[in-house]
C-alpha cells in the first residue's frame, strides 16, 4: 500500500512537466488562439502510446502514468486532441494497422462531443482528421469522417476547433463493447480538470504575492488568503482520489467505476470553482483578454462537457453496498 | 503507487478483525459521570492486556512498534466492528501527551507515564487553550513562577476535554516574565489532583459536559515535571499538534463512510413534505453524491499522507490542515443534509446522544469545525505554509 509517487512516477511527471511548460506554455494562446495540429512531438516522445501495448509501439504503462501526464497537460491547458488521440489508440488496440496510424499521429482523430437524435452532431478536432471517435458508457467506436459534411462553428475555448454536421459519421470501422474506454476517458478528463484547477490556484497565488492594494499585498488579506486555501484543498482532495482511482484501474479492481465517478465529481467541482475564484480574486485584470485567467475558465467549460456531465456520475455513489463500506481499503486481491 | 497490502498487513487485519468480533463491548458508552471515564479505562485496559495498545508506539516504550499502515488497518477494523471510538478520555494520553513524552521526555518521565497511558491506568487531558487564547494559542497568559525546584502556577485553561476524568494534564504555560508570543513558554505535566487545581464543567449546546475550564491557584509543580526545556514549551507542543491534524483523525475518517451510507439509506426511506422520497430530489441526491465522493477522497488522502510521511519522515505538516478542514467540513455538511431530510425528527432531542444521534451530530458539526484549530486557522496555516502567501499577522 503506497499512494504517493514513487521515484519512477515522479520522473514521468517531471519529464512531462518540463516538456509541456516549455513547448506549450499558456502564452502560446495569446500569439495564436487555435492550437494547430501538434501531435507529432507527443507521439515521438511516447506520450500518445503511453498505455498502448509494446507490440504496437506503445510503452505498456498504466493508468497511473497516464493521469500523471494528463495532470501536467491540464496545467498548461494543453491540446485536448492529445487525449482524443490516446483514446483512439486505446479503441484501435486490436487493429494494429489503424492503431499504428493513430499512435504515430499520421492520422489525426476528431472527437464526437455530441451525437443526439434530435440535434446535430458536434465534433472537436482539426479539419485534417479523417477519423472520429465516439466514446459512451457502453462502447467506443472509430468512424470514418466525411469532412465535407462538417461546418466550422465558433468555440468559447478558442484553442479548440469545433464543428457541426448533420451526418458526418460514415461507417463504423471498429467498435469495442464495454466501459473500458469510457473509464479511461473519465479518468483522463478528470486529470485534465485537476491539472487546470491547480494552474488556477498557482495563478492567483503568484499574483497575490505581488499585487498591492491599500498598501499591502493582497495575499495578506484573509478575504484572499482563505479562498486561495480552499482552492488548494479542492485540488489536493481531487488529486488524492485521482491517484486512488487510477491505481484501482491499474490493479484491475472491481470497484473502479465507483472511484472514477467520485474522482470526476470532485475534479469537476475543483475546476469550476477554482477557475471562477481565480478571476474573481484577480479583480479587473482577471476579466481582460490579455490576461490568462479567462483561458482557464473557458477550458474548464469545455472539459466539464466532455464525456457526460457529473449527473451521470452520481448514481453509483448513491448505492449503498455494505461490503463496499466494510471493504473500502480492506482485504483485496490475491 | 499500489493499493495492495502486504501479507503481513493482511494477516494483521484478520487477527484484528477476529479479536474485535469477540471483544467489542455491547454496551453504549455512558453519557455522564465517572462511569464514562471508567468505560474508556476498561476498554483501554482490555486492549493493553490483549496486546493491542500503542500499535505504532515504539516497542521500547511498551508499544507494538508496528507501521502507520497497520495503525490505520486497526482503525478500519475498529470502525467495521463498531468498537468504542478512540476519541475518548484516553485520546490525549495516547495521541498527544504520550508521543510528546516519547519525543521530548526524560527517562524518569517515560518510566512514570508511558506504561500507564497504554494500560488506561492514567487518563490525560490538555491544558493549552485559555479563555483569551484559543485560536491565538501563543497569547496564553497562565503563569508559572519558578520558586526553588518548583513552578507555582496561577491562571486558567479552557476547553479541557474530559478533564473531569483526567489524572494528568499536558499544561502549556508562560514561565518567563514579560515574554511574548511563542517565547518563554513551558510544557509541564500537571497532576490533576494537586492542591489548587479545580475544574468547572462547560455545558455545550448539545447538552453534555465533556469540556471544562481548569483553574490553577498557587499550584506547585516540581520542575522535574517539565517536558523539554523550561522556556522551550512551544517546540515541545508543536511536536504533536500537526500530528493531530493529520493522521490523528483516521478513525473519524473511517466512521464518516459509515455515516454517509446511513444517510443514503435514510434518503431512500424518508418522504419529504411533498410526498416524494428524499433521494428523488436532485438537490438532495447531488449533495449526497458529492459528500460520498469527498468521503472516498478523504480515505484516499489518508493513504496519500501516510505514504508521503513514509517517504519523507516527520509529520504531515500543512497537509494535515487540509485533512482537518476536509474531514470536519464534510462531516458537518453531512449532518446538515441529514437534518434537512429528517424534518421534525431533528427537533425531538433531550440531550441524550445515544437516543438522538442525528440531532447530536448536527450540533457537534460546529464543535468539530472549531475544536483543535478552527477551519479559519487551518486556512491560515495552508496560506502560510503550503502556498507561501504574505502574512498579515
Amino acid at each position: 500500500m503506497f499512494l504517493a509517487l514513487n521515484s519512477d512516477e515522479r520522473e514521468i511527471a517531471s519529464v512531462a512537466e518540463t516538456f509541456l511548460q516549455q513547448e506549450f506554455p499558456l502564452e502560446r494562446l495569446h500569439r495564436e488562439a487555435l492550437d494547430p495540429p501538434c501531435l507529432q512531438p507527443f507521439s515521438e516522445l511516447g506520450w500518445i502510446g503511453l498505455t498502448a501495448a509494446e507490440d504496437v509501439g506503445g510503452s505498456s504503462l498504466s493508468a497511473v502514468e497516464q493521469v500523471l501526464f494528463l495532470l501536467e497537460l491540464g496545467r498548461v491547458a494543453g491540446p485536448v486532441q492529445v487525449l482524443t488521440q490516446m483514446l483512439a489508440v486505446s479503441i484501435a488496440a486490436q487493429d494494429s494497422l489503424l492503431c499504428a496510424q493513430f499512435l504515430t499521429a499520421r492520422e489525426e482523430v476528431a472527437l464526437v462531443v455530441e451525437n443526439s437524435v434530435d440535434r446535430s452532431q458536434r465534433f472537436i478536432g482539426h479539419d485534417t482528421a479523417r477519423y472520429a471517435i465516439e466514446v459512451t458508457p457502453k462502447d467506443a467506436t472509430v468512424f470514418a469522417l466525411k469532412g465535407s459534411a462538417l461546418e466550422r462553428v465558433p468555440c468559447l475555448d478558442r484553442s479548440v476547433a469545433m464543428w457541426r454536421a448533420e451526418a458526418a459519421l460514415d461507417e463504423a470501422l471498429l467498435t469495442i463493447q464495454g466501459p473500458r474506454v469510457w473509464q479511461e476517458a473519465q479518468l483522463g478528463v478528470s486529470a485534465l480538470m485537476i491539472g487546470l484547477a491547480d494552474a488556477a490556484t498557482h495563478m492567483i497565488v503568484e499574483y497575490a504575492k505581488v499585487r498591492e492594494t491599500f498598501g499591502r499585498k493582497i495575499g495578506a488579506y484573509q478575504a484572499v488568503r482563505h479562498p486561495c486555501a480552499d482552492m488548494a484543498v479542492r485540488v489536493e482532495v481531487a488529486r488524492s482520489q485521482l491517484y486512488y482511482a487510477a491505481t484501482v484501474v491499474k490493479e484491475g479492481r472491481e470497484d473502479a467505476d465507483l472511484h472514477i465517478d467520485a474522482t470526476k465529481l470532485l475534479a469537476e467541482r475543483a475546476v469550476k470553482m477554482n477557475t471562477d475564484a481565480n478571476i474573481q480574486l484577480h479583480g479587473g485584470i482577471g476579466v481582460t483578454d490579455e490576461y490568462d485567467a479567462h483561458l482557464l475558465l473557458k477550458r474548464a467549460n469545455l472539459l466539464c462537457r466532455l464525456f457526460g456531465t457529473g449527473k451521470q456520475n452520481m448514481k453509483r455513489l448513491l448505492m449503498v453496498d455494505d461490503e463496499q463500506s466494510a471493504e473500502q481499503g480492506g482485504v483485496h486481491g490475491p | 503507487m499500489d493499493l495492495k497490502f502486504s501479507e503481513e498487513d493482511q494477516a494483521f487485519r484478520i487477527r484484528a478483525r477476529d479479536w474485535l468480533a469477540d471483544n467489542v463491548p455491547k454496551a453504549h458508552r455512558p453519557l455522564h459521570g465517572e462511569a464514562q471515564g471508567q468505560f474508556d479505562r476498561d476498554w483501554q485496559r482490555k486492549l493493553y492486556e490483549h496486546g493491542w495498545a500503542g500499535i505504532n508506539w515504539p516497542k521500547e516504550y511498551g508499544g507494538l512498534g508496528l507501521s502507520e499502515i497497520q495503525q490505520v488497518i486497526w482503525y478500519e477494523e475498529c470502525a467495521r466492528a463498531e468498537a468504542p471510538n478512540y476519541i475518548n478520555a484516553t485520546y490525549i494520553g495516547l495521541m498527544h501527551a504520550g508521543p510528546t513524552i516519547i519525543a521530548c521526555g526524560t527517562p524518569e518521565q517515560k518510566a512514570q507515564h508511558l506504561q500507564n497511558i497504554l494500560s488506561g491506568e492514567s487518563l490525560w487531558c490538555q491544558g493549552f487553550s485559555e479563555p483569551n487564547a484559543g485560536s491565538d494559542l501563543a497569547s496564553l497568559k497562565t503563569f508559572g513562577a519558578i520558586e526553588g525546584d518548583h513552578l507555582v502556577v496561577n491562571g486558567a485553561k479552557t476547553w479541557t476535554t474530559d478533564g473531569q476524568h483526567a489524572d494528568f494534564q499536558e499544561l502549556l504555560i508562560r514561565t518567563t516574565p514579560g515574554s511574548e508570543r511563542h517565547k518563554g513558554l513551558t510544557w509541564v505535566i500537571c497532576d490533576m489532583r494537586a492542591p489548587g487545581v479545580s475544574i468547572q464543567p462547560i455545558r455545550t449546546m448539545m447538552g453534555d459536559e465533556h469540556v471544562n475550564t481548569t483553574f490553577y491557584d498557587d499550584v506547585r509543580i516540581p520542575l522535574n515535571q517539565v517536558v523539554g526545556e523550561v522556556g522551550g514549551g512551544w517546540t515541545t507542543a508543536m511536536s504533536t499538534l500537526a500530528f493531530e491534524r493529520g493522521t490523528g483523525f483516521i478513525g473519524d475518517q473511517l466512521l464518516l463512510l459509515r455515516r454517509v451510507n446511513e444517510a443514503i439509506a435514510i434518503a431512500n426511506r424518508v418522504r419529504l413534505d411533498d410526498g416524494t422520497l428524499a433521494i428523488e430530489h436532485q438537490d438532495i441526491a447531488g449533495r449526497l453524491a458529492l459528500i460520498k465522493a469527498e468521503t472516498l477522497a478523504i480515505q484516499a488522502m489518508t493513504w496519500t499522507q501516510i505514504s508521503e510521511i513514509q517517504q519523507s519522515g516527520g509529520n504531515p505538516g500543512p497537509k494535515g490542515s487540509i485533512m482537518k478542514l476536509m474531514v470536519t467540513n464534510t462531516s458537518k455538511t453531512l449532518s446538515q443534509l441529514v437534518a434537512d431530510m429528517i424534518g421534525w425528527d431533528l427537533m425531538e432531542y433531550d440531550d441524550d446522544r445515544n437516543a438522538h444521534p442525528m440531532t447530536y451530530e448536527y450540533l457537534w458539526g460546529w464543535v468539530y469545525t472549531i475544536a483543535g484549530g478552527t477551519s479559519e486557522i487551518q486556512r491560515e496555516i495552508i496560506a502560510d505554509h503550503l502556498l507561501g502567501l504574505p502574512r498579515a499577522r
